[in-house]
């Protein structure tokens, strides 16, 4: 006898079963949509945050589920308070006194004489390109994020930061402006191929 | 994870050039914290214990002082 697969329910049917109290049905929703939160979370705030920031983002996108609305998609509106929470960490961090950040940290976990060099220098262009998009002013960075990384679509994009279209797309471009100019500085990343 | 989709933009040269670059991040996305669902979920639970206590402690504490600003209120054309 052939085996089912469980019955993929839609977002909507899975808020519904919160509200009732199902909390099963909210585990169900951070399951499916813990990995985008966690990726932009982690390209706006860093690693180290990113895991607070997803936390906070369901547990405030759980306290204010009655107010979601269905006029975007679930994840727009997830990404929405994703991205607020993470802006409102960095103006918590800028607040507090931080550590020096090196230009070219050492690899954390990596332990140069066993890694080929081509990947160790692969890594360390990784880690230098991370460094230069945190140097990007949040907003644009978090726009570069959702087009550049995630590959939103801008109409999906002016939903989550609640931005007109041609806004979206100004800034966009005015953000890879600004990218290129930092990576220009460093002629030896600009120049390698990728 | 979506590649970004740069089909869509007309790039200059430049960008062009910052889209493969930028493949070296799109190739290597953040894992997820193995430990964040049980997190969020146990957070839930200790969150929805404590929360109607508090909203009502809250509204009750606030009841209680404006009873006591409307007694104690500065009346107009008394010194």
């Amino acid at each position: 006898m052939l085996v089912q697969p469980p019955r993929m329910e839609s977002d909507e049917i899975l808020i519904e079963r919160t509200l009732q109290g199902e909390l099963t049905a909210f585990e169900q929703l951070v399951e499916r949509h813990r990995g985008i939160v966690f990726r932009v979370a982690a390209r706006i705030v860093g690693p180290d945050d990113a895991e607070d920031v997803s936390q906070d983002t369901f547990l405030r996108a759980f306290h204010r589920l009655k107010q979601y609305r269905g006029t975007a998609t679930f994840r727009t509106w997830l990404l929405q308070i994703t991205q607020n929470t993470a802006l409102n960490s960095l103006a918590w961090a800028r607040r507090r006194p931080v550590e020096a950040v090196s230009e070219s940290p050492d690899p954390p976990d990596h332990d140069p004489i066993r890694q080929p060099a081509v990947e160790l220098e692969r890594r360390e262009r990784q880690q230098r390109l991370e460094l230069k998009l945190t140097a990007l002013r949040p907003e644009y960075r978090s726009l570069l994020v959702l087009r550049d990384l995630e590959g939103l679509s801008y109409d999906e994009i002016a939903d989550v930061l609640d931005m007109p279209l041609g806004s979206v797309k100004g800034r966009l471009h005015r953000a890879r402006g600004e990218l290129i100019e930092l990576l220009r500085n460093n002629t030896y990343d600009w120049e390698l191929p990728a | 994870m979506n590649a970004g989709d740069w089909t869509a933009d007309e790039l200059t040269p430049a960008e062009r050039r910052l889209n493969e670059h930028l493949e070296l991040l799109r190739a290597s996305p953040p894992t997820v914290a193995p430990g964040l669902v049980p997190r969020v979920l146990r957070g839930v639970r200790w969150q929805r214990a404590i929360r109607d206590p508090l909203v009502m402690v809250g509204t009750v504490a606030a009841a209680l002082a404006e009873g006591l600003s409307v007694l104690f209120k500065p009346r107009a054309g008394r010194s």
